[in-house]
């Protein structure tokens, strides 16, 4: 398991930039304007990233990662508005769902053999198909608008609010921290402790041997893709919340941070290599640079220029320190 | 195979519709919109004959339609010249995408997707929200031209088609191209450059992106932020139905365009039954993946039934 330098270099990257942005704009760190939001967002987008990691791990992509939040979340919203379930339940149905959908493509992949890439992108076209159809027949306007009891309470509430006598956490780390806290502990678990996580790196190094030496495989496979459907809906659930309403356009934008989050934090694209820390730093790093720049008064046309600029080169610059690595 | 189900699904349109379909106006505007999808499906084939992947299709589409826009609507350039910018302009992006690829040896999936990124943002800031519409009457004069009701955009991409398929025939880089698709290891052996493959093949495939672009800007009424939005998952469709390799090696012209067709016959069809547009999604994803699973069904019973 890789708990390497990178973690450092990102964390310290972190670090100089927040320091950067918040000498550039005093504003960076105003609490309830800045600092809430953005926890928020990295709360989402790790989990995001954390989907996208769990399949990396086996040496496997999921491009389907958004499609299945919507999918999750259709399901969420189904619920809410006709059987009227309260909050959790109603986020048990559309996580069901989303492990269903996961664990679908995981067997078709292990089934047919066929590249994980072709049958997550089939999987996306059928998606983004079937989504708008099922929220234009049961819907007004393309959205569930209905807001379960506890919707709103996750939505602001943050550390601020939870007390233990006189103390209180921040008001900067909203609860919906917490939703990403989980998850990241019981991955950490599933990869260093238990047998079916090594499992599944040994699948991602050397999917050959692991099958010689009585993996199997296509089992590991199915689980990957599971738990990859499962975060997806999470993160929906999570992306719902902050915006208030279950709609189609959940995940459109969770392609490009899922991959950034996991290959920055030192995910290997190749398998057999996953970092949890690493996900959320590298997932930690892109926001912090997203919302600075936006402070900074970057205007929304050249966010996007700068952002891809930026990562390219941390990538270019931690493979070329690896590759110094390397040789020494 | 392909060339059966594309008869067989255009006869079927032609009954549903009650022989409105075989209508010379109706052929003509089947014909005007397919070479966009068949010009990205080679773009993304030549891609992958080296095994590499380009994510930016669609982005550099709509980068390079929007900056072709903008030269000639703002900034008086003569349509010959701004298509002479364009296309050295995406020639030049695939170049520097295949040198990234190459020299920091990040994966191509992820270098094109920092691209992708980079380009949407060039977009948004060429046009912003607005639709560049007043450009060169000629070109769009070209794009609504067309012989015995067959478009010349359409006959542009049966050309740049038959181009590719004798580049990747008879051309010698062709060839090594495709020998390093197949087997880098090999192909280093036997004196190929699999570096300059890379980088050939992403040159390569931003100008068909550029070509594209050319044909957009033709075709359609005007050019704004949303176009090439869409162009993605319709660039792989097109290859992996046609049985283009993910993992390099081959080179399946006559099925990308075949496969672009039937993808075309879907968006029709849809047209024709007024049915929602996220219908072709959910169908063209069910094509895609029923098509891997079959061939790699026949390849196993072939092989004797190990997987």
């Amino acid at each position: 398991m890789s708990t390497r330098k990178p973690l450092f270099g990102l964390l310290g990257l972190i670090v100089v930039l927040v320091v950067v942005f918040g000498t550039l704009s005093p504003a960076f760190f105003d609490e309830r304007l800045v600092l809430f939001p953005l926890l928020r967002d990295i709360a989402i987008y790790t989990v995001v990233g954390l989907a996208q990691m769990v399949v990396l791990s086996i040496g496997h992509m999921n491009l389907a990662v958004g499609r299945m939040a919507a999918f999750s979340a259709m399901f969420m919203g189904l619920s809410y508005d006709r059987l009227h379930l309260p909050l959790y339940a109603g986020l048990c149905i559309g996580l069901l769902a989303g492990a269903a959908i996961g664990a679908f493509t995981g067997w078709i992949i292990a089934r047919t053999g066929v590249n994980s890439f072709v049958v997550t992108l089939a999987m996306d076209f059928a998606l983004l198909g079937l989504i708008p159809v099922v929220y234009t027949a049961l819907t007004a306007n393309a959205a569930f608008t209905v807001k379960p009891d506890g919707m709103r309470e996750l939505r602001q509430y943050s550390l601020g609010d939870v007390c233990l006598g006189n103390v209180c956490g921040s008001p900067a780390v909203p609860q919906m921290m917490l939703l990403a806290v989980a998850p990241m502990l019981a991955l950490g678990y599933l990869y260093h402790g238990t047998r079916p996580g090594r499992e599944l790196l040994l699948t991602g190094s050397n999917p050959l041997a692991a099958e010689l030496s009585g993996i199997p495989t296509r089992r590991r496979v199915v689980t990957a893709h599971l738990l990859s459907g499962l975060l997806a809906g999470l993160a929906g659930f999570m992306l719902a919340v902050a915006t208030g309403s279950f709609r189609a356009t959940i995940g459109e934008e969770f392609l490009l941070p899922s991959f950034l989050g996991a290959i920055l934090g030192g995910t290997a694209m190749a398998g057999g290599v996953v970092s949890v820390i690493g996900t959320f730093l590298g997932t930690s790093l892109t926001l912090v640079i997203r919302r600075g720049l936006e402070l900074v008064g970057i205007g929304l046309e050249y966010l996007n220029v700068y952002l891809g600029v930026i990562l390219l080169l941390a990538l270019s610059a931690d493979r070329f320190l690896q590759r110094r690595g390397v040789k020494s | 195979m392909l060339i059966a189900i594309c008869v067989a699904g255009y006869l079927s349109l032609v009954v549903a519709s009650g022989g409105a379909f075989a209508s010379g106006n109706a052929v003509q505007t089947f014909f005007q919109f397919l070479p966009v999808p068949v010009l990205i499906g080679l773009a993304q084939m030549i891609a992958l004959s080296v095994g590499q992947l380009n994510l930016a299709v669609g982005a550099l589409g709509g980068f390079l339609a929007c900056a072709m826009g903008v030269l000639m609507a703002d900034l008086g350039v003569p349509a010959p010249a701004a298509i002479v910018i364009g296309l050295a302009l995406g020639a030049a992006v695939g170049a520097l995408t295949g040198a990234l690829v190459v020299f920091t040896r990040i994966n191509g999936f992820i270098v094109t997707l920092a691209t992708m990124t980079i380009l949407i943002g060039a977009q948004y800031r060429l046009v912003g929200t607005r639709t560049v519409s007043d450009y060169s009457p000629g070109l769009k004069e070209f794009g609504q031209a067309s012989v015995l009701n067959i478009p010349l955009v359409f006959l542009l991409a049966l050309g740049v088609a038959a181009l590719v398929a004798m580049f990747f025939r008879a051309a010698a880089p062709g060839r090594r191209m495709l020998a390093s698709g197949s087997n880098p290891l090999a192909a280093t052996l036997s004196g190929v450059s699999n570096d300059r493959s890379v980088i050939l093949a992403h040159t390569l495939s931003g100008l068909v992106v550029a070509i594209t672009a050319v044909v957009t800007v033709a075709v359609s009424p005007g050019v704004n932020r949303s176009i090439g939005g869409d162009w993605l998952l319709p660039s792989f469709a097109a290859p992996i139905i046609g049985g283009a390799v993910l993992t390099g090696g081959t080179a399946v012209v006559l099925g990308t365009v075949l496969a672009a067709f039937i993808v075309r016959l879907v968006d029709s069809a849809r047209a024709e039954f007024s049915l929602q547009p996220s219908w072709v999604n959910f169908v063209v994803g069910a094509v895609v993946l029923g098509t891997v699973v079959l061939t790699r069904a026949r390849e196993t019973r072939r092989s004797g039934g190990s997987s």
